[in-house]
């Protein structure tokens, strides 16, 4: 258990350290060591600033990732089971999907303006792949043996999707949503940078251009701590909700 | 078959044929006959073995009294009543055991009374009994990959007879354990068939275990599925392992053999092809 925390915890250490050493060697423009950027983040906690930034970009972040997983788990259940559909589904989302998020940006601007609408927008786009996919690919996987023996019992359709075909593509469709949360905080991070008045992303960008180097590092640290936040809560989610899976067998994402 | 034994099952002229793909090169379908003519009649409580070869389509006639294979021509009736599609009649186990991964032992019991809409108070209590039958209630809490393969057949036993269907189907359930397990299972089998008076089809393709376990075996021949001869096994019960060693049982098993041999000259033709559609209508059984 020591070792597991020591395993974990030791490289983030030595960073830390490093963070502590190297700003004294280094234009303090470009990294100013580690306590003026604490003291930075004190004072914008304090003032209300920073919470009000964090809140704002957390909504949004979540708001769009809800939209996403409610249309990306049903479309998805229907595209993994229908197969023609898919096929003609599939050229389309082949595109899209390869086309740049960051690419479409503008254009979500330019339609809905640089307020909170364009915003759930892009995340909502952005998110949508992931989810989509691990439910298509979750569905697909369904065992043919366990949708028989389900059958064999007279089960009707909507207890089949209900207690075998859902539960069987679970552990796809948990992976696919944490990587959506994931995408989610970085896709938003770069839309409030280009065209917003509040956020995280907003205000690293504009302390940047203010020259308030230890605020914009509170902001990228910020950043970091509620992506690792989030993808652990995801990740005991995923474990509690799969908790019926041999360990040590992971399904791909 | 005594005059005032009920008739449970009752399969008359059934014939199922498949469409088959030809090579690229001929092109085209052509019809593969997976049973021809298949009369059987099974009495309440009778326990009947299927014996053959692979692709002789014994698990395709367990499938369609499963209501889940459509037969071709034909009338087959469980407990009086006309199978056209999955019955509460009928209850079956595979050889790969089909358990719910996400669902602990005792949830997979449930299952079948969820189905049937059972409340919940009387779910658990009937899933619990059928646990303590077959002896794994100290597993209730566990998820199946806890379990060995012995034991998730086991459950996938209980979790068949919890919606108390009149007829046990069995798909070579015991072709995936070892020897010992499998020795255990057969006594186990026969104790709760003793107990809860089920008719049970079993198919295998192990004449031992259909003698050891049948009142009846059905051999079947494949190309087409037929069933050749249908034999009594008059070896008194309670039955022991003992009894394999005995003369009559090795009789039976002659007998048995005899009649596979005479059929077994399958061309290459009709192995391949037969192989090939399994592999198409079932590809987790056969990969197991």
């Amino acid at each position: 258990m020591i070792y597991k925390v020591f395993k974990k915890s030791v490289v983030i250490a030595v960073l830390l350290v490093l963070w502590l050493i190297v700003p004294n060697f280094v234009h303090s423009m470009f990294l100013p060591p580690l306590g003026t950027v604490l003291k930075a983040g004190g004072g914008l906690a304090a003032s209300g600033e920073l919470w009000m930034h964090v809140c704002t970009s957390l909504k949004i972040a979540f708001a769009g990732l809800m939209i996403s997983t409610v249309i990306a788990i049903p479309l998805g259940i229907i595209l993994g089971w229908f197969k023609t559909v898919e096929d003609y589904i599939d050229p389309v989302f082949q595109v899209v999907r390869n086309t740049s998020i960051l690419a479409m940006l503008p254009v979500f601007l330019l339609v809905l303006g640089i307020g909170d609408a364009s915003k759930y927008a892009i995340i909502t786009w952005a998110t949508l792949p992931p989810t989509l996919i691990n439910t298509i690919q979750g569905v697909k996987n369904a065992d043919p043996v366990l949708i028989r023996s389900a059958k064999s019992m007279s089960i009707g359709n909507i207890g089949l999707f209900a207690k075998v075909i859902i539960p069987s593509a679970m552990p796809f469709i948990l992976a696919g949503f944490r990587l959506s949360a994931g995408i989610s905080l970085i896709v938003l991070v770069g839309a409030e940078m280009l065209g917003a008045r509040y956020g995280l992303g907003f205000m690293i960008f504009n302390y940047m251009h203010a020259y308030m180097i230890p605020n914009m590092y509170v902001g990228i640290l910020s950043l970091a701590i509620i992506g690792m936040i989030v993808n652990s809560l995801l990740v005991m989610l995923e474990n509690y909700l799969t908790r019926w899976r041999e360990k040590g067998v992971g399904v791909g994402a | 078959m005594k005059p005032e034994d009920r008739i449970e099952i009752s399969i008359e002229e059934l014939s199922l044929s498949y469409n088959v793909r030809k090579s690229k090169r001929e092109g085209g379908n052509s019809t593969f006959l997976a049973l021809q003519d298949i009369n059987l009649q099974v009495r309440e409580g009778e326990f009947l073995s299927l014996v053959g070869p692979s692709g002789c389509g014994k698990s395709t006639l367990l499938y369609v009294l499963a209501g889940l294979n459509k037969k071709t021509s034909g009338c087959v009736r469980v407990c009086g009543e006309e199978i056209n599609g999955p019955s509460l009649h009928t209850g079956i186990i595979m050889q790969a055991y089909a358990l719910f991964p996400w669902r602990t032992i005792q949830k997979n019991v449930e299952f079948g009374l969820e189905i049937k809409r059972t409340p919940k108070a009387e779910r658990a209590k009937i899933a619990a009994g059928l646990i303590e039958l077959v002896g794994l209630s100290d597993f209730a809490g566990s998820y199946p990959y806890e379990l060995s393969g012995g034991m998730k057949q086991r459950i996938a036993i209980a979790r068949a007879l919890a919606y108390d269907p009149d007829v046990l189907l069995m798909d070579e359930p015991f072709a995936a354990v070892d020897e010992q397990t499998k020795n255990l299972l057969h006594e186990e089998l026969l104790r709760i068939w003793g107990k809860t008076n089920k008719t049970i089809i079993f198919v295998t393709h192990s004449i031992e275990e259909a003698i050891f376990l049948s009142d009846r075996v059905a051999v079947m021949t494949p190309n087409p599925g037929t069933i050749k001869a249908v034999i009594d096994i008059d070896i008194d019960r309670p039955r022991a392992g003992e009894v394999k060693s005995s003369q009559e049982f090795s009789k039976y098993r002659s007998r048995i053999w005899q009649l596979l041999q005479n059929s077994a000259e399958m061309t290459d033709d009709v192995k391949t092809e037969t192989v090939r559609h399994m592999l198409e209508t079932r590809p987790q059984e056969a990969i197991i």
